[in-house]
Order: structure tokens, then sequence, then C-alpha cells
């Protein structure tokens, strides 16, 4: 009750303004009156009785005054009126309004480009009603190898045996097929996906159980609200429409309402029965109740996590082991569940990875934002300088100083309000650009790339207004605190009081900003300098007209080797286990004097002569050594050299044995039989590619095109690509799954190489926009930061150059002004790059990261401090030359 | 006149509160009252009554009705809440206290 009153009191106070004055007024006139009656029943004349209950009671003002505030209201009054300030200041200085506005708005906006995809892939929940209830059923990860997936003969029977799941679906999802020049994302599920979930479609209907028969009538689809807007511009008269996919009419019966993505991040373009999936894409032809699903399910409401899991396990035993279905319980693991539930709900399922991988947009984009912060309270620094005599009269006139420091963070904050608002637009404006740039830039050879402009929701405004609420504390808090530490009297007078000049907290601005800067260029320069390594470098292998090709299945072996070597644009080709790509095996050589853990790759003969590895001595295998178990052996120059050192290797015995630490195998991949073996040749060391590197330590093993297992190797003539498509073309009359080959399959080998240039030089015009736009900012600060200053000490230099200072004493007092912070943060910021690439050197991923780039570069470390150092210089300049110019008798009459 | 006292600072709030327990007053009524009660020893201020009346009310202990004086005028009303019941009793038994000590102080000095 206490509360609401206090509620009730508080609202009509802050709402009801006018009208609580009338009150009181009303209420002090009745007490003067009654007092005045009272006085006059006494005996009193009544002028004289008003009068004297006038004196009894003080002054109405005084007291209406100390009622208000005694309601407290004055914090509500107090900040109208500061935002009324603030905004007539705003009005006075547009162009500084503007400045400040759009400086934070940039940093805001580039780091709210960063929070939103961020929040796309880990915070944005898809809207299912109880999304808490749904789980994925995974087998549990191993470190080398992903799980085998269920089959919708599991789902079935899961559906069957146990009692956890309200329903469960399961699914195929991501499946990129292009029709028409475009590229559609379709998902197959079985027909109670749309129940399990519990979403109604927004138009038409969703699928129904019937719409899942293999022999169902007519084959249908739902669209999903992108789908319906990419493939059919949001006709409202798309039901019974149809879309022809790889020869299958495909009607549209619903569309889903917009936001609905199907518990995924990205959502198809649209949905259709599972039992099509065979009719409609090619690899999944005769695979019937085998073919592998995603099985999401929907836990019966008030069943833990745990006991589903309990649950699930016991069904999972059950599966009797020599069933068609498979073992289910993971076989070697012991002690370990047979199945985990994960919860499923359309975010990314690895939260750390997420927030490795935007962690450094994030540091990136942050560094923009603190450059403009400390830009931001520079200059408001030397406004509050100017100020200074404003500021000084309200002191005087007994304003507190946290009075007036509120005030000043009053402005700043709505300062920052603005520019949150203004880096919304910007945020929206940045990531559609960044979409658009990496949609035409992306190598097609690499793949299809699926991206979308994220929405933003209201968790992207929130942390846009707390970051607007940092920021305006950041580039607002010192300067208000500055500003207010002056003495009236003095200030009154015109004068600049010593202590409130802000010189510390200008040199620790700049400084920060120089070193940001400084990160950020330091980080372009390594990335550009990679860039062109790997551009130049070169790989030891042949890649420009090399395509690879894997057999899929086994049975078409022969036939896809003789389509392979009919197509006449092939010259030659060779094949090898693994790919001529593939990360080669381990095993442990052993000879007489040695022992070491070497890499492994059965080749063909003609491997080395398709991929132009030279043979240095000895000889390479000859047409007749084509099986895996001969005793003979190529190694590499580096293999010979660790197995005999100071020896000839040709002729050696070596004998190679299982590597017990890398005994991890596909399923579909033969046990590797100890053997020895005969060295004939040894072939140069192949450095691979900074993305693939090849172990240098290698032995190759013998093998032909027909051994199973083998991948094909060709090297063409003519244009590569073509080649491809006419390889891909005859492939597919063997295999129809061949059609849609992916790079993976059927590829040129030079891909590689472009999509390693590809991810470096993203990384490069990443960093360098971001270094280009934190040194104008830094610049621009340091620019305006010394004009000031000569502004403010032009007395002073008039004052030394009439004294006999030259023009170059002149110069270097302005440029000392700046070379103390410059030098301080470029020490600070390369320092920093040096801990940060130290710290990713400690990290797992280093072996990886150490290939691709060099991060502790000293070229470009020196190159990026001496551009800085250059562009500061030119910066300084400008402010110095004109300090130096100045007339002294002309700036000292102006006094 | 001469030997009315002022209200002790910090027991404005107190008096105000136990007046008007027994039935809603208007602000002027209410320093009439105290100074009736007290046989005209107390003077209540009156420039300090409306803040008090408007803290008291802002912190929810009395709450304020427009009413019908008894001259037959527009008055604003204030009586207890029942937080505000409560934290009279607690703010008499610690002005008991408080005054019990002040003279226990004075007898034995």
């Amino acid at each position: 009750m206490r509360l609401w009153h206090i509620f009730h009191s508080r609202l009509r106070s802050v709402f009801f303004r006018d009208r609580r004055e009338d009150d009181l007024r009303e209420e002090l006139e009745f007490h003067l009156e009654r007092e005045t009656e009272r006085l006059e029943a006494s005996g009193t004349p009544r002028e004289a009785a008003r009068f004297q209950a006038l004196r009894l009671f003080g002054g109405p003002e005084q007291i209406k005054e100390e009622c208000r505030d005694a309601r407290g209201t004055g914090f509500v009054d107090d900040t109208i009126r500061d935002i009324r300030y603030a905004l007539r200041g705003f009005a006075r200085a547009p162009l500084v309004a503007f400045t400040i506005v759009s400086t934070i708005g940039l940093g805001l906006g580039l780091v709210t480009v960063a929070f939103t995809f961020l929040n796309m892939v880990l915070f944005r929940q898809d809207q299912v009603p109880n999304i808490h209830e749904m789980f994925a059923v995974d087998r549990p990860r191993t470190a080398e190898r992903e799980p085998a997936p269920l089959t919708r003969a599991h789902l079935d029977d899961l559906r069957r045996g146990t009692t956890i799941f309200t329903d469960a679906y399961g699914e195929i999802s991501g499946i990129d097929f292009p029709v028409d020049g475009r590229v559609l994302l379709m998902t197959f599920t079985t027909a109670n996906f749309f129940q399990v979930v519990g979403v109604n479609a927004a138009m038409g209907r969703t699928l129904m159980p019937g719409d899942d028969e293999p022999l169902a009538g007519r084959p249908v689809i739902v669209l999903s609200d992108r789908g319906w807007d990419r493939l059919f511009a949001r006709d409202p008269a798309v039901l019974g429409r149809a879309l022809l996919v790889s020869g299958v009419s495909l009607e549209v019966v619903g569309v889903m309402p917009e936001g609905f993505r199907g518990l995924s991040i990205v959502p198809p373009d649209y949905w259709a029965p599972l039992s099509m999936v065979d009719d409609v894409v090619p690899t999944y032809r005769g695979r019937g109740a085998h073919v592998d699903v995603r099985v999401v399910g929907r836990l019966k409401p008030g069943i833990s996590r745990q006991t589903a899991q309990a649950g699930l396990a016991v069904w999972s035993a059950s599966q009797p082991s020599g069933s068609p279905l498979g073992p289910l319980a993971s076989s070697g693991s012991r002690g370990a569940p047979g199945m985990t539930l994960v919860p499923w709900r359309g975010t990314v399922q690895q939260p750390l990875e997420a927030m490795v991988v935007t962690g450094p947009l994030f540091f990136a984009f942050g560094l923009i934002l603190l450059i403009g912060c400390a830009n931001v309270a520079n200059l408001l620094l030397a406004r509050a300088v100017a100020r200074q005599r404003e500021i000084g009269i309200r002191l005087s006139l007994g304003a507190a100083r946290g009075r007036i420091v509120r005030q000043l963070l009053t402005e700043s904050l709505l300062l920052a309000v603005l520019a949150a608002a203004a880096g919304f637009a910007i945020s929206r404006v940045a990531l559609r650009a960044l979409v658009d740039a990496m949609l035409t830039s992306w190598p097609p050879e690499i793949g299809d790339l699926q991206l979308l402009v994220p929405a933003a929701d209201w968790r992207v405004l929130l942390f846009l207004m707390i970051g607007a609420g940092i920021s305006a504390m950041f580039f607002g808090l010192a300067p208000a605190l500055q500003a207010t530490r002056i003495e009236p009297v003095r200030t009154m007078r015109g004068e600049v009081v010593r202590d409130a000049r802000p010189g510390r907290a200008r040199d620790l601005l700049i400084g920060v900003q120089v070193s940001a800067s400084a990160i950020l260029l330091i980080c372009a320069v390594v990335f550009l300098r990679s860039a062109l390594a790997a551009a130049t470098a070169d790989p030891g292998l042949r890649t420009v007209d090399t395509i690879a090709i894997q057999i899929a299945k086994e049975a078409t072996r022969t036939a896809m080797v003789q389509a392979v070597a009919a197509e006449p644009s092939v010259v030659a080709f060779a094949a090898s286990s693994p790919g001529a790509l593939g990360a080669s095996r381990t095993a442990v050589a052993e000879t007489a004097g040695a022992k070491a853990t070497v890499a492994y790759k059965f080749v063909s003969p003609d491997f080395f002569s398709v991929l132009d590895i030279p043979v240095v001595r000895g000889r390479a295998f000859t047409v007749d050594e084509r099986s895996p178990d001969l005793p003979v052996a190529i190694v590499s120059e580096t293999a010979a050299r660790v197995l005999w050192p100071g020896a000839d290797a040709i002729g050696q015995v070596v004998r190679l044995e299982r590597d017990p630490r890398a005994d991890v195998r596909a399923a579909d991949e033969p046990r590797f039989q100890p053997r020895s073996v005969t060295v004939v040749g040894v072939v140069r060391d192949v450095a691979g590619f900074r993305i693939a590197p090849f172990p240098k330590s290698i032995v190759y093993l013998p093998t032909g095109a027909a051994v199973p297992g083998t991948a094909v190797i060709a090297r063409v003539q003519g244009d590569p690509e073509r080649a491809r498509q006419a390889l891909i073309k005859r492939l597919t009359t063997i295999d129809p799954g061949m059609e849609q080959a992916g790079s993976e399959q059927v590829g040129v080998l030079g891909w590689i190489v472009r999509m390693e240039t590809y991810l470096l030089k993203v990384g490069f015009w990443f960093t360098i926009g971001l270094g280009g736009l934190a040194l104008v900012l830094t610049l621009s600060g340091l620019f305006s930061v010394l004009s000031y200053l000569v502004e403010q000490r032009t007395r002073e230099i008039g004052v030394r150059m009439a004294l006999g200072a030259t023009t170059a004493d002149v110069t270097r007092l302005v440029l000392s002004q700046s070379i103390r912070p410059v030098g301080a943060g470029l020490l600070l910021g390369s320092g920093a790059a040096a801990g940060l690439s130290a710290l990713l050197l400690a990290t797992p991923g280093a072996e990886f990261i150490g290939q691709i780039v060099h991060v502790l570069d000293p070229i470009a470390y020196g190159a990026s401090l001496l551009v800085i150092t250059a562009a500061c210089l030119a910066a300084a300049s400008i402010p110095a030359t004109r300090a130096a110019r100045l007339d002294p008798t002309l700036t000292l009459r102006q006094e | 006149m001469s030997d009315q006292t002022d209200v002790l600072q910090g027991t404005l709030d107190l008096l105000i509160m136990r007046t008007i327990a027994l039935e809603p007053m208007h602000g002027w009524a209410i320093a009439q009252r105290i100074q009736q009660i007290s046989d005209e020893l107390l003077r209540v201020q009156q420039g300090s009554l409306y803040p008090a009346l408007h803290r008291l009310e802002h912190q929810g202990w009395i709450v304020a009705d427009w009413g019908a004086s008894e001259n037959n005028r527009r008055a604003r009303f204030y009586s207890l809440t029942k937080a505000g019941r409560k934290q009279l009793d607690v703010e008499v038994s610690k002005w008991e206290r408080l005054s019990a000590g002040v003279n226990l102080v004075l007898q034995r000095t």
C-alpha cells in the first residue's frame, strides 16, 4: 500500500505538474485565509489580520519551493531544464553537435554491426512456443570424428520406443540447390515438423501427415517468409503456384509467418516432405529409410533433460547390435551415454566459437569507437575551457558543482542518444554494404555463399543504448569534472585558470588514439604482407590446370576412371589416397639408425609428373607398380634426411608401423598394414598452402586409379573451368549424383590458392579500412587540439617572438606539444599489438594462425609506425606554421 | 506568547502524525491542534509545516484528500496511511527512549 501511495504521489507530481501547482497554491491560500479569519475573530481589522497572517506564515513562494523539494520532484524538473538548456546549446553551436553525433554514431554503428551478427547466431531464438522444450538428439562428438548421424528408421523407432518426447521430427536441412541460376536453400522434414514446433502457417496450410507418404499425390512445399519474398515476390495468390526443382513440380500449399526460421539460424526458402528428398536431390536417390536425418523433439512438459537423456540411453541400449539400424551406442567411448540432448533453439550450438569469431570484430570496431570518444572528449575539453566564463558565472551564482557536472553530463547523454540513433542507421547501411561486398567478391569456385542482412531486434537497440550510455560517460565525464574545477572569481575576470588547462587529459586521449590506430594499421600491414607472400609463394605442386575428382560410389569406379581418360581436355591423370589436398595420415618409420613419425600417402606412378613434383634422385614408380602391397616407396627430401642422415636413401629399407597416436580412421578407410619397404626414389618437398600445409617428411607408397578409395587427379589443357564442366557432364552420365558436384567433388586445385588469398585480402581490406578511418579520426583530433592550443597561446607566442624567439623556436614549441603523447601512443600501440599476437600465439589455434599470417612481422610494425608518425607530423605542422607566422606586434596589440 | 517554544527539530513529523491519527485534518487545523493540546506551550512554525506535510506524503506515511472544512471551504485533509500508523508507533517509541534518556542525564548530573 505504502509503495502504491508513493508511486501515485510521484506519478502525479511528475505528470500533473500544473495540477500539483494549483493544489499547492490553493492549500496555502486556504491556510492564510483561515488564519486571517482567526485573527479577525479576535478583533483585529481585516487588513491588519491579513498582514499579520502573512508575517506569521513567511514567504509563500519560498514555502512552495520547499514543498516541491520535499516531494523530490526536483530531479525530473532539473533534467527537463538541463535538456532544454543543452538543446539551446546545440542550436548555438550546431557544427560541434554534428561532429560529436557523427563521430560517436560511426563508432556505435560499427560496434552494433558486430553485435547484430553475434545476436543473430547467439541470442536470437526462433519464434516457437515453449522453445525451451526443443532438443536435438545427438551422438557425442569425439575429438577427431563427427558422430554418425541418425537415420529416418532410427527416428521412427524412437517415436515408437520412447515416451520422453511429446513428438519428434526428422529433417535434412541446409541443402542448397541451383534453380534458374539462383541457389535455393531447402529443408526436408517429416510431415509432423510444424505440429511439433507448434507454429501455424500465415497463409494456406502447413505439411500434413499424408504429404510425407512415399506415394503422396502431388509433391507440396511450404514457403518461408523469405522464400515467399525471394521466389514469388510476395505474390498474395501464391497458393497453388508451382516451383520446378530438378524436374519435379512442387506445389506451394502454405506460407509461414515472418520471423519463423524453422529452428535454424537462416530460414530455408521452403520446407518439403522428407520422402521427396530422393526425387529432388540426386545424391539422396535410393537411400529410403537409411537417409541421414537430424532428429529434434519436444520434451514432454515436466521431463528434465537428465531424465530424458536417461530414457534415451535405455532406448539406445535396447537396440539389438545386429539390427539393421546399426549399433547406436557409441562404440569405443566406454561409459559415455550413447545419446545426448542438445538445446535446439535456432542459435549456434557453440557459443564460444561464435564469440571467438566475432571477438576480433568487436575489438576492431570498439577501437574506432574508442578513438571517436577520445576525439569528442578532447573537443569537449577544449569547449570547457571556452565555457569557463559561463560556468564560472553559474558557480558564483550559487550553483552546486554537482549540479553543473550533472548538467554537462546530461548534455553528453543527449548527444549520445542522438549518436545512437545515427549509429543505428549507420549499422544498417554498413551491414548491407558488408554483405553486398562479401557476395560480389566471393570467388565462385569456393562454393555458394549464403548471407543475409541480419535483422535488428530489441536486443540490438538495448545494446546501442547501453553503448551510448557508456560512451557518454567516457567522453563526457572527464571534461565535465575538469570544467567545474575552476575558481569563479578569476574566470569572471576572463582569466584561464592554470589548473583547469586540461593538458594531461588531452595528452592521454591523444596517446590512446594513436595507439589504437597503431594496432589497426599494424594488423592491416600484416595481412597485406601475408597476402602478397601467399600470392607469390610456391606451393611446390601444380594447381592452375589440375582438377581433383572424388569418386563417391566405388561401384562406378572403373567407368568413372575410363570417362576421365576419355575426356579430350585431360592430358594426363594420376590417383592418390588421400586426394591431392587431403590431409595425410601418419605412421612410425623405423630404420637401422632412426625412428620418426612420417606422413604417408598412396600415389599412382603418374602422380609426380601430373603435379610437377620433381624426382631428385632415383626414380618414380614404374607403370607396373600400381599395387598398394608392393614393398617399394619414394620419400621426400626431408624424410630422407631425417631417416638416413648423411647417407643416400636410395636402396635403403624402412619399416612402417601404425602410429599409435593417430589411430582414428574414417569408417570407409582401410586400416594401415605395417610393412617394410625399399626406397627407390627421392622427390622434392611439397610446401603446400598456408591454409592447408603439407607435411614435409612424407613417404609415398604405390597405388593405382583402380584401387578403391583413391581420388583421381587430372591435368587438363585449355580453360580449366570449361574442362571441369566437361568432366562433370561426362561423369553425370555414369553417376547422376555428380550433376550437383561442388568444388569438393570435382574441383580445380587453383581454388585453394584463391581461397587463401581471398581470406587474406578480406582481412587486409577490413583492417586497412578501419586503420585508415582510425588514422583520419586521430589526425583530425590532433589537428584540432593543436590548432586550439595555438589559438589559446597566441598571446604567449607573441610575447616570445617579441622577445626574440625565431620561427623555428615557435614551430618546435608547438610540435613538442604533440611529440610526447604521439610517441607514447606509438609505443603503447605496438606493444599492445605485439602482446595480442603473443596471446594469439598462445592459443590452441596458434599453429594454424601462424601458417596463415606472420603476426610478428617487423616490417609491418615499422611501416605502420612510420606512416602514423609522418601523418601526425603533417597534421601538427599546419598549426605549427600558423603559429610561426604570427605577427608579434599584431597579437600584442590585440590584447 | 513569549513562553511558547518552537517545535524541536525532528519532532514535527511525530507531532503531525500523532495529531492526525485521530481524524483527518487540514494543515491549519493541525498547527492549531498542536498548539492547543500542548496548552500553548508548543508553536508550530507555519512555514515549516507544509514542507513537512508534503515530505510525509511523499514518503507514503500520510495521504491528502480534498474535503470541506469547518467553515465550508475546500481544504486539503491529511490522514495516516496504514504504513503511517506503524511508522507512528516506531517514532513514538523512539521519542520515548530519547526523552527518557535526556531526562536521566538531566537528573543525574
